[in-house]
């Protein structure tokens, strides 16, 4: 627990945000955007990564097994294009945009933990080339993510 | 879509037709005898898009999915996951079990070394489907073709064999019992019983090569 938090607070400090002191306040990067299923997004031109956020991953358990689309293969905002599994449980992933599936991260076969450990970076999952830019208007910056966030987890 | 709250049960009282079952990642290294044979047990093989490894369902097990919109009790997966553990736990302890969770990589319900129930779920979009199965007094033997979710070395029990000479009541009432337990550790007040039986595999998705 002390390790991730020092972790939490490394990254937190890089880009300005807090973390709690108490128990653990999911890490949200500001420069990202994210869907509603804990998907975040780094647009880059027209090329966009991503993957699944340090909420999800922490919600989810130990990763064990990520599934992988084809490289080509067409994903669509909101629609599932693979899945992980954690703790015997097969959760889909869903695109939190439109495009073309370009580079898919192979190490993620022989390291699915990185989903956990990394999230953000070494645990990206794949990159498209985005049919529809636009849409990247229907997600959520930090601010909103995180507050989203908040309520989900206040509910139980 | 908000509150979805089901659970569906295809097995124990008219019997699932014994069926092997693999996940998503179709271990099927784990299946110890040629598909061939399995025939001849009188035993199916099923490939589904749950987590979780190679298991037998069968007669004489308790076979629950709930169907829960994780996102609207604001959960994920390993809370859920843990929760049907500790709902088979408590269960178990209704019979004098002394059943515990898991070690790390090893999720279900084991009484010391041996495992008495099995987990395997699929979420998508935050809805949960297929769940777990409890074996009140499945034949063990099946067992024996199969690494059990993949962990070799441990053996399968079932309440039949945790509670000896036990006065145990009818799979109707166990049946209910757990899902009252599934209930209670869901925070769920009330549970409206269905009868469904044209629910067997429907809803489970079929991936075959």
């Amino acid at each position: 627990m002390a390790a991730r938090f020092l972790w939490a607070s490394r990254v937190a400090s890089h880009l300005r945000i807090s973390v709690a002191q108490r128990g653990f306040a999911s890490v949200v990067l500001k420069d990202l955007k994210y869907a509603e299923s804990h998907e975040w997004v780094k647009i880059d031109g027209n090329k966009a990564t991503f993957g699944i956020t340090d909420h999800a991953q922490d919600h989810l358990g130990d990763v064990v097994y990520v599934e992988l689309p084809d490289l080509g293969r067409s994903v669509s905002q909101g629609e599932s294009f693979g899945a992980v599994e954690s703790v015997k449980a097969t959760s889909d992933i869903n695109s939190p945009v439109s495009g073309k599936v370009v580079e898919v991260n192979e190490v993620l076969g022989e390291t699915p933990g990185l989903v956990n450990t990394s999230p953000y970076e070494e645990g990206w999952i794949i990159k498209v080339e985005l049919s529809d830019a636009g849409e990247v208007e229907k997600l959520m910056d930090s601010d909103k993510y995180s507050k989203f966030c908040e309520e989900e987890d206040a509910k139980h | 879509m908000d509150d979805v709250q089901e659970m569906r049960s295809p097995g124990t009282l008219h019997g699932a037709s014994p069926s092997y079952t693999l996940g998503k990642r179709r271990t099927d290294h784990n299946l110890l005898i040629p598909e061939a044979e399995l025939k001849g047990l009188g035993a199916e093989l099923h490939y589904t898009q749950r987590g979780g490894d190679i298991t037998f369902h069968g007669p004489h097990q308790a076979i629950l999915y709930p169907i829960i919109s994780l996102r609207s009790i604001g959960i994920g997966a390993r809370n859920y996951v843990e929760t049907l553990e500790r709902s088979m736990i408590e269960f178990a302890s209704v019979y004098g079990v002394k059943a515990r969770a898991g070690h790390k990589g090893e999720t279900g319900v084991w009484v010391g070394d041996r495992k008495i129930g099995a987990i395997g779920v699929r979420i998508s979009s935050g809805i949960t489907s297929h769940g777990l199965a409890f074996n009140i007094d499945p034949d063990l033997k099946y067992f024996e073709h199969i690494v059990p979710c993949g962990i070799a070395d441990k053996e399968v029990t079932s309440l039949r064999r945790e509670t000896d000479d036990m006065l145990l009541p009818s799979e109707e009432v166990i049946h209910e019992q757990l899902v009252s337990c599934l209930a209670k550790a869901f925070s769920y007040d009330d549970v409206v019983w269905k009868e469904d039986p044209s629910f067997i595999l429907d809803n489970q998705e079929e991936y075959k090569d």
